[in-house]
């Protein structure tokens, strides 16, 4: 199964580092990663929420101490290294699309813009439950619940360091949506509230800019 | 979640040595090997021993905020 990394962080010029993105990514199949996604803060432009799919082959303590992950925040100018969440995909759940909102979404500032509209709000929550098998529980018996909230995508993905830490990717159709969902969650979703503790980031809440297939490395020359 | 990437020291880990008694980066660094290498996360230990020490630190709020350049929510 593979492999997630993620982390929450600010670039110095978020322009600058997504230019000099494209010419990092042939640098990662060193990682073993095959996808980064990239997600950007509504708020704040310069503040990024990024996964990177990496396939498993290696132990994850020798994959952090690669100098090609420290030469992954070195290029985006990042000089403290943000607590890194690692873990594997647990639960997918997709729901039906909720009805197209009234107002389109807002654009985030500068450039890239999201994928398209349709991309949604994301917000991601690295937090502690306790056990994970009662978050998901509840969670499927809250479908139509938070379904009727607008959510239209929930992804769970438990810490390898830690069984009963969670990092957990929702979408919604606005921020508007989003927002009311953070301050106002169902009984199932409460864990929002637990974000930003200790050396857990707070909710990030931002769109989807891309996901980029990182390319297979070359071939050894004979 | 990993907070030293260098010894790959978790955040649990951190918080035992903050619990067992750690009051700076450098008590943390030497029980338990986090921030000693290359320290760039050296500022997230902070974070966890502010969230320590309520009674010394600013509220909870504004360290996130310096933190992370944002306030909760």
């Amino acid at each position: 199964m593979s492999l997630v990394l993620a982390a929450d962080y600010r670039v110095p010029d978020f322009d600058r580092w997504w230019n000099r993105l494209r010419g990092d990514l042939p640098r990662l199949p060193g990682l073993g990663a095959h996808h980064v996604v990239v997600y950007r803060a509504i708020r704040d432009p310069n503040h990024v929420f990024v996964t990177i799919g990496v396939r498993e082959r290696e132990p994850v303590d020798a994959l952090l101490r690669s100098p090609l992950l420290f030469a992954w925040f070195d290029s985006a100018g990042v000089t403290e290294i943000p607590p890194l969440f690692a873990g594997q995909i647990v639960e997918k759940i997709d729901l039906p699309a909720a009805p197209p909102p009234a107002v389109p979404p807002a654009p985030v500032s500068g450039v890239p813009t999201p994928v398209s509209d349709r991309a949604g709000v994301v917000v991601a929550s690295i937090v502690s439950v306790g056990e994970i098998d009662q978050l998901r529980a509840s969670v499927h018996h809250a479908v139509a619940r938070i379904t009727a909230s607008g959510v239209r995508r929930f992804w769970i993905y438990r810490a390898l360091d830690d069984g009963a830490e969670v990092m957990i990717l929702q979408e919604l159709a606005t921020e508007r949506q989003a927002d009311q969902w953070i301050r106002h969650p169902d009984a199932s979703a409460r864990f929002m509230a637990e974000a930003g503790m200790g050396a857990h980031p707070p909710n990030f809440v931002g769109r989807l800019v891309e996901t980029l297939e990182v390319p297979a490395a070359p071939l050894a020359r004979d | 979640m990993y907070v030293c990437l260098c010894l790959a020291v978790t955040s649990t880990t951190v918080q035992q040595a903050i619990d067992n008694g750690a009051r700076s980066t450098e008590q943390v660094a030497s029980t338990c090997g986090a921030g000693s290498i290359c320290g760039r996360c050296r500022h997230t230990i902070r974070t966890m021993l502010d969230a320590a020490a309520p009674d010394t630190a600013p509220r909870r709020t504004d360290r996130l905020r310096r933190r992370w350049g944002r306030a909760p929510g």
